[in-house]
This record gives C-alpha cells, structure tokens and sequence, in this order.
C-alpha cells in the first residue's frame, strides 16, 4: 500500500474508532484470525496490567515486515497469573518475540488466546530467554 | 517466587517449603563460612518465605485421586475455587444448559439466536423469548452478536448481580458464617450478598436488588439451601444474555461432600419467562483453598476499560483498511 493511502487509512480509522461507541469492548476472539499465528519482534514501550485485558505495546513489525506500534493482547490480570504473568512480566525496553493470532482488520493488534493453564501456550521470548510456552 | 505461588495447595506447597527450608539452610552455612551474606544466601533467605498474597488457585488435575477428611457439620466457611478447568468461567452460558447447538469449541455455525436446537433447550415463555431478545451478548455462543452491538451490561461494569456470579462467571468464592448470617465474599467484580440465617421470612414485594434478598437454613447437617428474591431485572443470568423477570427465585444448594469438596446446584424458577424451573449448576465442584488464601482482586474500572478501547478494543474492530 503507498504511503499517502496508508496515512489517509490510518486517519479514516481512527475517525471511525472515535464515532464508534466508547462502551462496548468485549470483542472475544472474533476481530481475530485463529488460524494462523504470526510472529512479532520488537522493543517494548509499554506494559498494561489491567482489567479488561493485559496489552503488550512494542515498536517492532511481524513475520510479513508489517512494521509499526504493534499491540499484543493476553486475558484479565487474574487469569494471566495462572499461566505465570505478573506486572513486571514485561519491561519498557525489553527486546521481545511474541507469538500471537492477527487481527482480521489488519491492525497491527495481535491477540494471545486463551489463559487456561491447559491451553497450549505460544512462543514468548523476552531478551533471549524463553519465557513461553 | 511464581513457581511457588503457582503450585498451590497442600502437599505441593510443603515440598516448596521442605526445598526452600533445606536452600536456606544451606544458604546460612555458606554464608557464615565466608563470613558473609553472599548473593546466593540472599537468595535462598527470600526464597524460604512463600508468597502468601495473591494466592493462584490449582487447576482440575491437582485434586484428581486427594483424600479428603470428612465433612464437618453445619459448615461452609471457607475460600472455595470453581477450578478453571471445571468451566466455572461459563462463556457460552449456564453450564447446563450453554447456548451451543455443538460441544463447547466445536462452533456456533447454524445456531440461532432464539436458541432453536441448542443442545439442552430452555423453555421460554413468549415474554421471556421477548425478553431474550433484547440481550445481545458479545462471547461464543448461538447468540453471539459483533462486539460493536453488544450491550451487555458487564462489559460496561454493572454489577454482576445474583445469580450471574454464580451463572456468568464462576471463579472464587468466600463463605463466612456468623450466629445469624452466612456472608458470600465473590471474587469475580468484586460484590458480596449476606444470607440470613435467623429464620426472617424472605421480603414481599421487596424493592429490587442487583444482589436480592437471601435467607438460608441446613436442610440436613451437610446441605444448607439459600433461597432468594427482590432480584433486580436489568441484570443478565449468564454470558448468552438470558433474562429473568423481577419475580425470579433462585434456590442454591451448597452440599459439603466432606471437608475439601462442596457441590452447588443452582435453580432458576421463573414462570413468567420459563414455562419450567431449569438449573444453571448442577452439583458444581467447588474445592476448599487452605486457611491462608488470599483471593486476587478482580474489580471492573470504566476509565481502564475506555482506555483499553481506545487503544486495542475499537482499534481491532475497525472495518479493514484496503491493502
């Protein structure tokens, strides 16, 4: 895509995303492609954990070179720690590969799936060490 | 730290201890041989303390073949955890009677959102089915709608209510018992009901409460059984978004199968939208947590939910950008 179209997109979405009521959120796993996993290498610039969602932000670009903000999203705090996360999982500035399902829209957003302990796990390794599955 | 929290329960966490107790030790030895606190006596001090915050409970598989003493009489205190993997977590609905027309993880395609076919169908009254109708729940179900058009009353931070912490998303729970009440700690959104024990009638016409009005009494001296009224309409019975009216009375059975298991069975019994009682539990598992569990905090902020939907929410629901 070139790079004005990019930019006029990038503006249309977000007029879109402000129009669209604040209220709901609870996309589940449909906004999702949970048939293919990508995965996303980058520089951690933030780490929110928080009710609804623990998100993962990083400057980085998938598998596919789609660089960018990218945002990887996990479950609730609470579920997130039966399957070992804590607030100080992630880092500002940790160097990160992270497994996770694209979104259908194209958003740099990927999604982790389920928190069940008995789910299997992807691929998460944050400077060097494995710290997933 | 984690791996000790992460283990959980009785005999796991006394391993932990007798390995961290033996690391201390060692730890001690070394460093008065050196004649100093040497980085790994530091770390095996702070490893013989476990975690007693925040506590994780097990999953299913940690309590298969766990011998358990008998049950004590009249008694439900306790911290008691639906284990994640017995679907206390509910996502497509009551747990017996989910709306799937498949096996939970097997697709909703060809379902209806009026339920037609589900695998164990709920008798609706034409009021209820009216009244189901205006519920459009966003999780995996036959009734799932986009995310953009749901109003579930959740996702926005109203209360759970009563029986929705119970039919929604069952997690853990706390019991205390006192001379004349029984006080319910739920960890889910954090809300609490007291069920009176002293023999009160239940209220007439009582002003609606998210949470209701609840009396409860031993039937026998391992089943106590709660029932309950005044339930506010607004709120949903679980994730599919099934109403009830403000004449719903739920019965809850808490039997203590014996001092480590309690089963709950909970019954919808409203007639003006269900032509017949239906459970939503049926004898549940619920598994004792040892003395010193501390339940994780679960509460629902709107300003992090805004924010989350401006940030990944509204973002990943966008219409797809033209590549």
């Amino acid at each position: 895509m070139t790079k004005p179209l990019k930019a006029i997109s990038f503006v249309l979405v977000g007029l879109l995303a402000f129009s669209v009521s604040a209220v709901f959120a609870h996309h589940g796993n449909a906004a999702y492609d949970a048939t293919k996993w990508i995965t996303v290498k980058g520089t951690v610039t933030d780490y929110i954990w928080a009710n609804p969602h623990v998100f993962v932000k990083l400057d980085g670009k998938d598998d596919s070179g789609n660089s960018g903000h990218w945002i990887v999203e996990g479950q609730n705090p609470v579920s997130m720690t039966q399957i070992g996360w804590t607030k100080n999982t992630f880092k500002p500035g940790d160097e990160v590969e992270i497994e996770a399902m694209p979104a259908k829209n194209g958003a740099t957003i990927g999604f982790l799936g389920s928190a069940s302990p008995t789910a299997p796990r992807k691929r998460i390794v944050i400077n060097g060490k494995q710290f997933q599955p | 730290m984690a791996g000790i929290e992460a283990a959980g329960g009785f005999s796991e966490m006394s391993k932990s201890l007798a390995v961290s107790v033996v690391a201390l030790l060692a730890g001690l030895t070394l460093s008065s041989a050196l004649g100093a606190q040497t980085s790994a006596s530091k770390a095996a001090s702070q490893a013989a303390k476990p975690d007693k915050w925040n506590t994780i409970p097990p999953i299913k598989p940690f309590y298969a073949g766990k011998k358990s003493a008998p049950a004590p009489r009249r008694d439900l205190s306790g911290v008691w955890d639906a284990a994640e993997a017995d679907g206390g977590r509910q996502p497509s609905g009551a747990l017996e009677h989910p709306a799937l027309i498949k096996p939970r993880g097997q697709g909703v395609e060809g379902g209806q959102p009026d339920e037609t076919g589900i695998m164990h169908p709920l008798l609706y009254t034409p009021a209820g089915l009216e009244a189901l109708k205006a519920n459009k729940p966003s999780g995996p179900s036959v009734r799932q709608v986009p995310a953009a058009s749901s109003n579930d009353p959740v996702s926005q931070c109203d209360p759970i209510g009563f029986p929705g912490m119970e039919l929604y998303e069952l997690r853990t729970i706390e019991l205390v018992q006192n001379a004349n009440q029984v006080i319910y700690l739920n960890q889910f959104y954090g809300n609490f009901r007291v069920i009176w024990t002293d023999g009160r009638e239940l209220p007439k016409d009582p002003e609606p409460r998210w949470n209701g009005y609840s009396v409860g009494k031993w039937v026998d001296d391992y089943t106590f059984v709660i029932e309950t009224v005044g339930l506010n309409p607004r709120s949903w019975l679980d994730h599919a978004g099934r109403p009830h009216s403000e004449d719903l009375r739920v019965e809850e059975r808490f039997h203590r199968v014996d001092h480590d298991n309690m089963e709950l069975t909970v019954t919808i019994i409203d007639p003006k939208f269900y032509a017949e009682p239906w459970q939503g539990l049926n004898k549940f598992p619920l598994h004792l947590q040892p003395a010193d569990f501390d339940m994780q905090e679960f509460l629902c902020s709107p300003i992090d939910i805004e924010e989350y939907n401006k940030q990944v929410g509204n973002v990943v629901l966008a219409p797809s950008e033209k590549k």
